[in-house]
């Protein structure tokens, strides 16, 4: 009965999903550190877009005012530029917390970023309340079309289009710039690399602060879809870390491709078996897990990217 | 091979384990103790089992402004035969586990006499197995699955909700007449949801229509693209709707923005107040509520200016049905305590079993009453559609009809409950 829109939707949605695990793959593929606030940084990239574009920020009525008579798409876009800058500083501090785990049992900075993410969870409760909020976008990228006899959501492809641009950025980072060997390498082995005269702890920082931008332009990005409210955070590292064993740890295109066969599990299911959508994730990781215990790409070494 | 004698000591032990075990099984219910706590003017504590956080979070805060808006009315003459009412609430976080947890602790811990609150049927059922051990009376504000009136009813528990067979009887009959006979379900996939889907299928099936699929949402789903792809292609005539809080947020601006909602009829069936603050451009079909702040109706204008007195910082400028269920709940209970004259749990539910509570003094169109058979309150309730023309910002519903409780009234609870005798009920006094 028309597989073919939920294939597609299957997929948009895929693009949405690994653009929220990039950032979540970054941190842990290069540094090797899994990071639960993730979700939360995801969360404040909304809130934060939502205060600007709205706006609700704390200004001078008239500045508010002249800031609101502003056309909606220049909102949004300095919205989008700006929520990761003002996320960023909290990667940096994440970083240096991240400092005394380092070298020692990962579930020492697991729990360290687990105990972050609710920190910063009740603040965003502190500061914006319980009540969810919408991100307004505008109208020349939302509202819907019309293709295969079905109306969609402009918006949602436009999202999964930046998702692609996004990737691409990324991997240009990861694999063509010299930043990007040099985090790979400190990963790797970090002795010789500072032997050989880089800063890695510098490098570190900058791959956090890389990380916490990734993470709050997808909820920039997914915060018109998705709703804003304080929780919206678990709805993002939990995808984000199945996506990452599932694709494999510290595979960039493991992460492209978990977060696709994630998103179209879930599309399917939600046509044809709607009470598995939110599990078929789970029941996908169970399925490739038992058959390639690394994931999809998962590699010894990250430097095989 | 040694002989085995029975030992003075063993013997001794023996017992002893015997005597510990058949004490501690008591431990295992029912409990059957009579408790009753020192006399005097102590005051009475109530609990608010609200949820502060997850899909009923907002709505939960919404039920205790109500809440609290009742005790402090009855402080402020006085409090209860002359005892002063005091409160605590924790947030049951729209988890069933931790509606117990908090029950528990709230009874067994922190001393108190009632429980009220709940929006999430499966947090209100899991409360009403603690309070139904020790005996606490439950007041559960705003719960809608049928099943809270019926299998799962009980002797301690008071509904004061509509539920979602009153909103599908008041809805669905109609609708099949009028607008079409192929129907789609999206439903929950929690017990209010069920338990609504299979009464709108009821009905939808007794009208002449026919449910041509049922499909099952999970609680905090986020993204109903899939959802809304399968309605296009389904085109039934009518959707009816089983989804609540946030998720129903969400699902609404999804429809709107693609606006779907001139492509068929959409049929929520009650859609609380807290869930269409915030985003009123997105409300269209045609829902239930048990009441609306604008009803012309006596008294209802200066419920509604006390109630903005009382928050002037609710986020939400003007009390719903949630709150005004919270508030009448409240409200109740302590009058009974009043005429009661005592807080023995089993004189107040006797006070409350059958009592008749006026349309005047419910600010509804017809006379309520608690069903003494399922403990439901019967009440009237609405239908109601986005207002066209709205008088001010609030005022977004248009009522478009008001249904007897007699037109509404759920009688597949009236079988399905059966309440124990009150000598099996636990008594006690605060």
């Amino acid at each position: 009965m028309g597989l073919l829109p939920h294939l597609v939707n299957g997929f948009a949605l895929g693009l949405l999903f690994a653009l929220i695990a990039l950032g979540f793959m970054l941190i842990l593929g290069l540094m090797e550190q899994i990071n639960l606030a993730h979700g939360s940084l995801f969360a404040l990239g909304a809130y934060f877009a939502y205060a600007i574009a709205t706006p609700r920020v704390p200004m001078p009525p008239d500045a508010l005012q002249a800031w609101a008579a502003v056309p909606l798409g220049w909102r949004f876009t300095a919205a989008m530029l700006l929520a990761p800058v003002l996320v960023a500083p909290f990667g940096v501090v994440l970083e240096r917390l991240m400092r005394r785990t380092y070298g020692r049992d990962p579930l020492y900075g697991l729990l360290l970023t687990f105990g972050v993410a609710m920190v910063i969870e009740e603040l965003i409760r502190m500061v914006w309340g319980t009540r969810d909020y919408t991100l307004a976008v505008p109208r020349g990228i939302s509202g819907g079309f019309l293709m295969l006899d079905l109306i969609w959501s402009s918006y949602r492809f436009w999202a999964a289009g930046f998702a692609i641009v996004a990737m691409a950025i990324v991997w240009l980072v990861i694999e063509r710039t010299r930043f990007g060997a040099l985090v790979k390498a400190g990963a790797h082995d970090s002795e010789i690399v500072q032997a050989l005269g880089h800063d890695l702890e510098q490098l570190r920082v900058w791959v956090f602060v890389l990380g916490t931008m990734m993470a709050a332009v997808a909820g920039v990005i997914l915060a018109p879809v998705w709703g804003i409210r304080p929780h919206m955070g678990v709805d993002a590292v939990i995808p984000a870390f199945v996506i990452i064993v599932l694709g494999g740890v510290g595979s960039f295109w493991g992460a492209v491709l978990g977060g696709i066969l994630v998103g179209m599990v879930v599309g399917l299911s939600g046509a044809y078996a709607s009470e598995w959508s939110m599990l078929s994730m789970y029941l996908l990781l169970i399925l490739v897990v038992t058959f390639r215990s690394r994931g999809l790409f998962g590699k010894k070494s990250v430097l095989e990217a | 091979m040694t002989k085995h004698r029975i030992t003075r000591r063993g013997a001794l032990k023996a017992s002893l384990m015997t005597a510990t075990l058949a004490g501690t099984a008591s431990l295992f219910g029912p409990w059957k103790s009579n408790r009753v706590w020192a006399q005097g003017k102590k005051p009475i504590k109530l609990g608010l089992t609200c949820d502060a956080s997850g899909q009923y979070g907002n709505s939960g805060q919404d039920d205790m402004r109500g809440m609290r808006m009742a005790i402090d009315e009855f402080n402020a003459k006085g409090g209860v035969l002359g005892r002063k009412i005091e409160w605590i609430t924790a947030d049951t976080e729209t988890n069933p586990a931790t509606g117990t947890r908090v029950a528990e602790r709230f009874i067994a811990q922190e001393q108190c006499g009632f429980l009220l609150g709940a929006i999430h049927s499966g947090v209100a059922n899991a409360i009403t197995q603690v309070a139904n051990k020790y005996g606490t009376i439950y007041m559960n504000t705003n719960s809608s699955a049928p099943s809270e009136a019926g299998e799962n009813c009980s002797r301690i528990k008071f509904v004061w909700d509509g539920n979602g067979t009153n909103f599908s009887k008041a809805a669905v009959a109609n609708a099949v007449q009028k607008i079409g006979k192929k129907w789609l379900l999206l439903t929950n996939d929690y017990v209010w949801g069920h338990t609504t889907a299979a009464a709108t299928k009821a009905e939808v099936e007794k009208a002449g229509g026919q449910i041509v699929d049922n499909l099952l949402v999970p609680q905090n789903t986020r993204d109903f693209t899939a959802y809304l792809l399968k309605v296009q292609q389904i085109k039934p005539d009518v959707i009816a709707m089983a989804i609540g809080g946030d998720d129903i947020k969400a699902l609404r601006q999804q429809i709107a923005e693609l606006k779907l909602e001139d492509k068929a009829a959409w049929i929520n069936n009650q859609q609380d107040w807290p869930d269409i603050w915030g985003v009123p451009e997105t409300l269209f079909g045609v829902f239930g509520t048990n009441w609306y702040h604008k009803l012309a109706l006596p008294g209802v204008p200066e419920f509604v200016k006390r109630w903005q007195a009382t928050y002037p910082k609710s986020p939400i400028p003007v009390p719903g049905n949630v709150s005004y269920n919270g508030y009448m709940a409240t409200r109740e209970l302590l009058r009974a305590i009043e005429q009661t004259g005592s807080t023995n749990n089993i004189a107040i539910i006797k006070a409350l079993e059958g009592r008749k509570m006026s349309a005047v003094d419910r600010m509804q169109t017809y006379d309520a009453y608690i069903d003494p058979i399922t403990h439901q309150v019967q009440q009237t309730i609405y239908l109601a559609r986005r207002n066209p023309k709205p008088a001010d910002n609030t005022d977004l519903f248009e009522i478009i009809s008001a249904a007897t409780p007699e037109q509404a009234m759920d009688t597949a609870s009236l079988a399905a409950c059966k309440l124990k005798p009150y000598a099996d009920v636990p008594t006690y006094e605060q």
